[in-house]
């Protein structure tokens, strides 16, 4: 990493276009939301300006740090399923041969081209009580039963009981994810892709295994991808709400369904405005601390 | 919006430089102060075939024709100033609010002559006195769709909120002040109140509830009772109304203690650009046939006492689309609660955390 | 010499990583199919099967809204993308390359994107363009878009570029190559996997949109996702499935055909 002053011009040309149109654009606007989060709700959901700690301190009530640390909870499980199931989706594309690997890369994004709602109906489709899972279930049981009769053992498998799958926790976060796969994959994609395979190879050239060479060098140097494709899907996953409205139980309401709904039938924006920076504060932190570990680790270089 | 106006000093710079400089990258199509015009901003499947049609061939007038799937979105959207739409269909509560925020126009009768057609027992709501800022439109209620062949005779809403012979087969409505306001009404309260002591009530019902529930779904409890995942189920009657064509075994009743009904409106937002485009479009919306027409579409009930006329004979006849007269009687319509609404939100937090 | 037949580190082709992919691939592809054959099924609803047919496509062919729809949405979405990926480039290489006072705050706020709640967001553009007079349309949609893309191109790009090599850069200085040309003839090639992977996330992000682009829309500005919602509502017909399956052909071949003319370019 280079001292800004040692190459000003270039600084300048890469870092002032993408933030000026960040601050124009993104930072202003998010600094009405601020000015809302200490205003007062009016009647009709109106905006009254004001200097007014209450909205946050509703926002720290139990009920919603509860809900809060419900989400974290949910999220965790979420970026840590992704990660087995991505890591390892990561790895084969990389190591693909070339010509494959736009191909796989393709296939992994082609589902997310559906709309987000039409993929959550789709899921339900799949895992309601008279959906396709069940379906497969319930014929796959018929068969066993009628093996089993015609081998003259006695019926142990019972009544098909239809498998409950949705509308609980465990379905928001298959649904979640289904979403937050490619944000994991793609990062972490692009490190390992451009890797130095010597480092492996010199790894397996000295008799380390398969698993080791994974967990001491693969690893290790895919680190920052790693970090970026956790963190997206964490954060991600901390901020949904239509999977959790859609595929959750009586009791899956996020973090996220607290904040839209006070954007919508609540209509309380100044609550949900210091909802959201509540979450955002959380984050901030979060990635401040990873900056400031990172520009340690790249330092001595 | 004077609430919209920030005290941003740097505001007239912002407006010069942010709007030119975005207007140099891209074109835009944002030319809406076109001739012979008119923007509508509607939920989607609201309206009749051939209504646009047979308004611009007798007007002349070109529609663009916008949608919403949230009453609260759109709102959400007015409150920081019309994007540019001439007419808008709110429900009851939304137009009372819209009304308190002042973001609707006083109509000119004198403009429109078809309002006569509108039926007397609609002319007066509590919503909006009078109608003096809303020409009724369609109007239905929320109640109970069930399988007989599983559940027998529903008449009551104690099927839902006092009895776990159900349980684990039910599922309510997502919307906050729909399932607040029946189980209100259940407990012989207002739908409308602001009596924290009788929300309190209510919520408590619903928590007991909930163990019995699904879930709260938003928009696919007939999807989920049509497929058999659940035997029991509130929603919309135009929702149920639609699966009932596709299986016998399904039917709707609005229990005998009376429901939540809603009314929908046209409106002329504030600050409408073409607004005698906007008066001919409520004009056309409530002349007899065509009125008729969008009921024969949309399968809804019609405020409009003209049309009913042209109504198909089926429809009139079902008491899921046209509720009889002694339940409506116990009905209420949803009104805007001001200040109380934050006591609702805290209430549903509790009982979708609990 | 004979070599084994397979290079140590070729992971795709073992057994358990092939059965792991193909696994995944499954639970990527399994409602997405669903999803496709159920646009052909004859019945309002998606829930068993009752015969082949195509009246759901012809119906959303039919659709004179939706057509507008898709253009729209291809329209913001092809902007938005080529823009963020630039400008997400250019701040992820400034992130990657540079230490500079105040990095940790900037980092955090650069990224907020990322991380703030959808509709905060969105609430807060409707806002910011009312106070600056900008009329709601394409444009406030695209540029929206774009101001939501940037960060997470610039997360792919720095991921990529924390394995690269500056060695590289200095040999190219060494032989004599200004800036510009070491820039564009030694780090651009490094970085390009990582612009793709952006560009397709940006591309994704931007056509499934739906919070931030409603609150952004004005009239004649209806896309893809807002039409489907206010269809949805009224349940999931099998006319929805048949545009979303259109959707995707349409994006997959337009994908490929940016592939192709990409690779043979690369040929010459």
């Amino acid at each position: 990493m280079d001292s800004w002053r040692k190459n000003k011009l270039a600084f300048a040309v890469l870092a002032l276009p993408p933030t000026a149109w960040l601050v124009l654009f993104f930072t202003v606007p998010l600094l009405i939301m601020w000015l809302y989060s200490f205003a007062e709700r009016g009647p009709q959901g109106q905006i009254y300006l004001a200097v007014n700690f209450a909205n946050y301190v509703r926002a720290i009530e139990w009920i919603h740090l509860g809900i809060i640390w419900k989400s974290i909870w949910i999220a965790a499980i979420t970026t840590a399923i992704t990660f087995a199931i991505g890591f390892p989706l990561a790895m084969g594309i990389a190591f693909a041969p070339a010509r494959w690997k736009n191909i796989l890369l393709l296939l992994v994004i082609l589902p997310f081209w559906t709309n987000l709602l039409i993929r959550t109906y789709a899921w339900i489709a799949v895992l309601r009580t008279r959906g396709f899972l069940n379906f497969g279930l319930e014929w796959m049981h018929e068969k066993l039963s009628a093996f089993s009769a015609l081998i003259g053992l006695p019926d142990v498998m019972g009544e098909f009981q239809a498998l409950e799958l949705l509308y609980n926790q465990k379905a928001v976060v298959i649904g979640l994810v289904y979403v937050y796969l490619p944000f994991l994959v793609l990062p972490i994609y692009a490190t390992l892709e451009k890797l130095d395979k010597s480092y492996l190879e010199a790894s397996l050239d000295l008799g380390a295994g398969h698993w080791r060479t994974l967990f001491s060098v693969t690893i290790p140097l895919a680190l920052p991808g790693i970090i970026s494709g956790c963190l997206l899907a964490f954060i991600l996953s901390m901020g949904t709400f239509l999977t959790p409205a859609l595929l959750g139980g009586t009791d899956s309401e996020m973090i996220g369904n607290l904040i839209a709904r006070q954007f919508s039938s609540s209509r309380d924006w100044p609550f949900g405005s210091a909802l959201s920076f509540l979450l955002l504060y959380m984050t901030f932190i979060i990635l401040w601390v990873r900056a400031s570990l990172a520009g340690r680790r790249e330092e001595p270089i | 919006m004077s609430n919209f106006n920030f005290p941003f000093t740097r505001r007239r710079f912002l407006q010069g430089s942010g709007a030119a400089a975005v207007a140099l990258t891209f074109g835009g199509r944002n030319t809406f102060a076109q001739e012979k015009k008119l923007n509508v901003y509607n939920w989607d499947t609201y309206i009749g075939d051939t209504t646009l049609q047979t308004f611009s061939e007798s007007t002349g007038i070109e529609v663009q024709y916008d949608l919403y799937a949230n009453l609260e979105e759109m709102f959400a959207k007015f409150q920081a100033g019309n994007p540019g739409y001439d007419i808008i269909f709110p429900s009851d509560y939304m137009i009372e609010t819209m009304i308190a925020a002042g973001m609707l126009e006083e109509l000119d009768r004198s403009r429109i002559p078809n309002f006569a057609n509108v039926d007397e027992a609609f002319l007066n709501p509590s919503f909006d006195p009078g109608c003096k800022y809303n020409a009724p439109y369609f109007w239905g209620s929320v109640g109970i769709g069930y399988r007989k062949s599983k559940v027998g005779e529903v008449d009551s809403w104690s099927a839902l909120f006092d009895s776990d012979k159900h349980s684990g087969r039910m599922a309510m409505l997502a919307d906050q002040r729909f399932v607040m306001g029946v189980a209100l009404l259940y407990l012989g309260f207002s739908a409308n109140t602001k009596n924290p002591e009788e929300i309190n009530a209510a919520r408590d019902l619903l928590i007991k509830t909930k163990k019995h529930l699904k879930g709260f779904v938003p928009d696919s409890g007939q999807d989920m009772l049509i497929s058999g995942d659940i035997d029991l189920v509130m929603e919309w009657n135009g929702d149920i109304l639609k699966v009932m064509e596709e299986d016998d075994d399904l039917t709707y009743v609005i229990p005998k203690e009376g429901t939540v009904i809603w009314v929908d409106g046209l409106s002329i937002p504030k600050g409408a650009p073409n607004i005698d485009h906007a008066y001919a479009f409520v004009n056309h919306v409530m002349d007899a046939k065509v009125n008729a027409e969008i009921a024969n579409t949309i399968h809804y009930a019609t405020t409009n006492k003209a049309a009913r006329a042209f109504v198909a004979e089926a429809d009139l006849n079902n008491p899921a689309i046209y509720a009889p007269d002694e339940v409506v009687a116990k009905s209420e319509a949803l009104a805007d609660v001001g200040d109380a609404l934050p006591l609702y939100d805290a209430a549903w937090t509790e009982i979708q955390a609990a | 010499m004979v070599r084994d037949r397979s290079n140590p580190l070729d992971y795709t082709r073992k057994t358990w990583m092939r059965m792991s992919m193909g696994l995944t691939f499954l639970f990527l592809y399994f409602p997405i199919v669903s999803l496709i054959a159920f646009s052909f099924n004859n019945s309002k609803r998606n829930i068993t099967w009752q015969g082949f047919t195509l009246r759901y496509y012809e119906k959303a062919f039919d659709n004179a809204q939706l057509h507008e729809a898709f253009l729209n949405s291809l329209i913001v979405a092809g902007i938005s993308t080529t823009v963020s990926t630039i400008l997400g480039t250019m701040l992820g290489l400034s992130l990657h390359r540079f230490r500079f006072p105040a990095q940790g705050p900037y980092e955090g706020m650069v990224h907020l994107p990322i991380v703030i709640p959808e509709i905060c967001m969105a609430v807060a553009m409707v806002a910011f363009f009312a106070t600056i007079n900008m009329p709601l349309g394409l444009t406030t949609i695209t540029v929206s878009h774009i101001a939501f893309s940037i960060p997470f191109v610039a997360v792919v790009i720095r991921a990529r570029m924390a394995g690269f090599d500056r060695s590289l850069e200095e040999a190219s200085y060494d032989l004599g190559a200004n800036q510009w040309q070491t820039f564009w003839n030694v780090t651009f090639p490094y970085m390009k996997p990582g612009m793709i992977a952006g560009a397709l996330l940006a591309f994704t992000l931007s056509l499934d949109d739906f919070v931030i682009t409603f609150f952004t829309s004005g009239p004649g500005s209806t896309t893809f996702p807002i039409k489907i919602y206010s269809m949805v509502r009224f349940s999931v017909t099998p006319e929805v499935n048949a545009a979303s399956t259109v959707l995707i052909v349409l994006t997959l071949a337009l994908t490929v055909i940016a592939l192709v003319i990409q690779s043979r370019s690369q040929a010459k």
